[in-house]
């Protein structure tokens, strides 16, 4: 090799393109290449992943579902551009993030909820919860939950008002409001819906929150693109599924496992909102100890508290631990032995 | 079984080189060679301005123990001796020499009289350490001295074929064309050390390269094994190395003969090999020329000191205005902004990335807390913290998240959605962490 001289000369064909240098070149530390998957991406994927379930409510629950979830999208972008253009500082709509906080609280909401209601909340979670903490990455706790559980303090009755579906499921009795699979549990009734329904989807019950499965489904879609660790969901979910199982509301275990892990928002919660970048651990060890609280939590509240459902509650008092979770579960350094720093 | 570590990131790859055989740059008409290629002293000239030099002949030199002597990589005459900043911002001095095309070698230099197999381990060390030889993966550590504070205190040898940086192919193609050197110069490299095996390290992204070794250490370097890691960045990192072939972690702040470990360059080893079967000093060296806005990417056989714009005339010229130019991987290696910047015993490749191809992203968001940066440090820090806390003045805090123990590998600033350039804040805290402590 070393002894073959072989110069090297270049066919250039007519036409073919010649650059100089430029006059200037970019002289920045490393990497000087860096991956093509930024925050908008990230925050497209996760509206993907929502889709299916939302389109689920629709469809379910009619035409005004889809009302409140345009509104709601609408609302938060416009609220969180009309903020920054009032404070002078840099427009960050673009980053999709106020789009999936609107998506999130409608999915989140009876298809009833009043409009001037959901208005209010839309611009409680963006200005109260986000902008004034810093916007993006600065917030605390997780604005769509804050504004839910916002609602749910100041109109508790349109909360609970999952009403005015004649056809809702065999066991629909109640003219006014439909019992849900967990307030039928609080009263010791037992479930109020088979696992079937549950699964599917058609029961009553929030718009974003019915269809066990495509909230699986757009829950394995973060997954798979990465969007999302396993360690949250596992862990909460796992939580859940163990103390239910062992602690069952109703007589078989299997069934009252089942129930409760389809139910209420837990499936929405664990996927999409207790996985909340901003307001989840960095470490590994500290989401999977954050999904166990936020697990134990849930089921806590929803068996012995005053509300039938505890995932918003148990996944804000998650929010407030990050920092601390983030600090104790801080791994050991490369090479260094644990415990010394 | 493949080896590997924990984190770290997988990158397109960019190998367009891996079937360019290396081809020897026509001559350039005028090297610069810098009198300081390595860490350690810097040499002094040992030639003044119209001097004639000959191919090889010693022209800087220093008295010391971390010091590699400077050859001419041409014959010639000096036409200067200027300073100026090299690529770290450092001023340094060439030897700048006009080549009279004759490739006339210096008397000196001839092999020695005992065979390779024969050599002693006093004489391969004096042929390494005038042969001029420093780490040619990049970090360029005096090869000598590196051996003498290793022997009796290693009892692995292993050498870097591991190439994970996107773009370069040297390595690969020197495994593939030149074998015998490295796996010759690893046998001497094991002799110093007083080892009875040595073992070459490469990624499963070069089959080609692990079928010939595994076959050549079988039949004629029977001491010799090879170790197949997986492709991940930053795989080649010796301390990563090191884990994912012999279990062992590496304390911060600590040389892996500190775990009885030492790592070689496998275009080092094929240095050694050469300086003591032929004699021949190091004076070139294969450069990988690539990115988007080169017309023929290659493999090129470089005189030090040539200017990098005659490699990329040799690769065909551009095709479209480069927004960067990189020495060294796109992870690791460092931004170059002269035309005439000369190629050094340290350069494994050289890149013209367009803006597209490069990084384009920095500042666009604030940090979003998606813990990516967590998931993908080698070193297991928490990089986000260390950024954010560098960024707010608290240095302490940065340093209780790790920033000393970053070896700032650039996994972190390649995976942030947000485009923040990580690597810059922890380099900002080490500084005035290290000011504080001094």
């Amino acid at each position: 090799m070393m002894n073959k001289v072989k110069e090297v000369t270049v066919e250039r064909n007519e036409g073919d393109p010649v650059a100089t240098m430029p006059e200037r070149l970019t002289v920045a530390a490393s990497p000087h290449e860096k991956t093509r998957t930024h925050v908008p991406h990230l925050m497209r994927d996760v509206l993907i992943a929502l889709l299916p379930a939302c389109l689920f409510g629709i469809l379910w629950f009619g035409p005004r579902a889809a009302l409140l979830c345009g509104i709601s999208v609408l609302t938060c972008i416009l609220a969180e551009l009309l903020y920054e253009k009032l404070l002078r500082r840099p427009v960050t709509v673009r980053d999709g993030s106020a789009a999936v906080t609107g998506l999130l609280l409608a999915m989140n909401l009876p298809y009833t909820m009043p409009i001037p209601m959901l208005l209010l909340a839309d611009v409680f979670a963006i200005i109260l919860v986000k902008q004034i903490f810093g916007g993006l990455g600065k917030n605390i706790v997780n604005p769509a939950l804050a504004a839910r559980v916002f609602l749910f303090m100041s109109f508790p009755g349109a909360m609970a008002n999952f009403s005015a579906r004649p056809d809702f499921g065999a066991s629909y009795t109640d003219a006014v409001t439909s019992a849900t699979t967990l307030t039928s549990l609080k009263e010791g009734l037992g479930g109020s819906f088979t696992i079937t329904d549950l699964f599917f989807g058609t029961t009553p019950g929030c718009i974003g929150e019915v269809s066990a499965l495509l909230l699986l489904v757009g829950g394995v879609y973060l997954l798979c693109r990465r969007v999302i660790t396993w360690h949250i969901p596992v862990s909460y979910l796992g939580t859940v599924a163990l103390l239910t199982f062992l602690i069952p509301r109703t007589g078989d275990r299997m069934e009252s496992m089942l129930l409760e892990l389809c139910a209420g928002g837990l499936l929405l919660g664990a996927f999409f909102m207790a996985t909340d970048y901003v307001t989840s651990p960095v470490t590994r060890g500290g989401r999977l100890i954050y999904g166990v609280l936020c697990g134990a939590i849930t089921v806590f509240i929803r068996y012995c508290g005053v509300y039938a459902e505890g995932v918003s509650f148990a996944i804000l008092i998650g929010n407030l631990l990050v920092y601390y979770l983030d600090r104790f579960t801080r791994p050991t350094p490369f090479g260094k032995r644990r415990g010394k720093r | 079984m493949k080896h590997s570590f924990r984190g770290g990131i997988h990158i397109r790859e960019h190998k367009n080189t891996a079937t360019c055989a290396v081809i020897p740059l026509k001559p350039p008409a005028r090297v610069a060679i810098p009198l300081s290629q390595h860490i350690g002293i810097p040499c002094g000239p040992l030639v003044a301005v119209g001097d004639t030099v000959k191919k090889g002949q010693v022209i800087g030199r220093a008295e010391g123990g971390l010091v590699c002597p400077v050859h001419s990589s041409v014959s010639g005459k000096v036409s200067a001796i200027r300073t100026r900043r090299n690529i770290h911002g450092m001023a340094v001095t060439d030897i700048v020499i006009d080549n009279d095309g004759q490739d006339t070698w210096d008397e000196s230099i001839h092999p020695l009289a005992a065979s390779p197999n024969e050599a002693t381990v006093e004489e391969i060390l004096a042929a390494t350490e005038a042969a001029g030889i420093s780490g040619m993966g990049g970090a360029s550590f005096p090869t000598h001295a590196k051996l003498r504070s290793a022997i009796g205190r290693v009892d692995t040898l292993l050498i870097n074929c591991a190439e994970c940086e996107p773009y370069i192919t040297a390595n690969h193609r020197l495994l593939l064309e030149d074998p015998h050197a490295v796996l010759g110069g690893t046998l001497l490299l094991a002799r110093v050390l007083g080892l009875s095996c040595g073992c070459l390290v490469v990624e499963d992204n070069k089959p080609d390269a692990i079928a010939l070794l595994r076959e050549l250490c079988q039949q004629e370097y029977p001491a010799l094994t090879v170790a197949v890691v997986r492709t991940k960045y930053p795989q080649g990192d010796e301390r990563q190395l090191i884990r994912a072939v012999k279990g062992r972690e590496l304390p911060p702040g600590k040389l892996p003969a500190d775990v009885g470990c030492v790592v070689f360059n496998a275009e080092t080893a094929a240095s050694v090999f050469r300086a003591v079967a032929y004699g021949r000093p190091l004076c070139e060296r294969i450069v990988t020329v690539d990115g988007d806005c080169v017309r023929e990417p290659n493999n090129l056989l470089v005189p030090i000191g040539t200017p990098v714009s005659d490699l990329i005339a040799a690769c065909g010229g551009l095709t479209e205005e480069p927004a960067r130019m990189v020495s060294g991987g796109p992870m690791m290696g460092f931004a170059i902004w002269q035309e005439d910047e000369p190629v050094t015993k340290g350069t494994s490749a050289l890149l013209l990335l367009s803006k597209k191809a490069s990084a384009g992203y920095e500042g666009a968001h604030e940090c979003i807390r998606c813990g990516r940066c967590v998931g993908v440090c080698p070193m297991r820090l928490l990089p986000n913290y260390i950024a954010a806390y560098t960024r707010a003045g608290d240095y302490e805090n940065a340093a209780a998240n790790g920033a000393m123990s970053c070896v700032e590998c650039g996994s972190c600033a390649y995976i942030c959605p947000a485009g923040i350039p990580i690597v810059q804040y922890v380099r900002a805290a080490k500084a005035v962490l290290r000011q504080k402590k001094s």
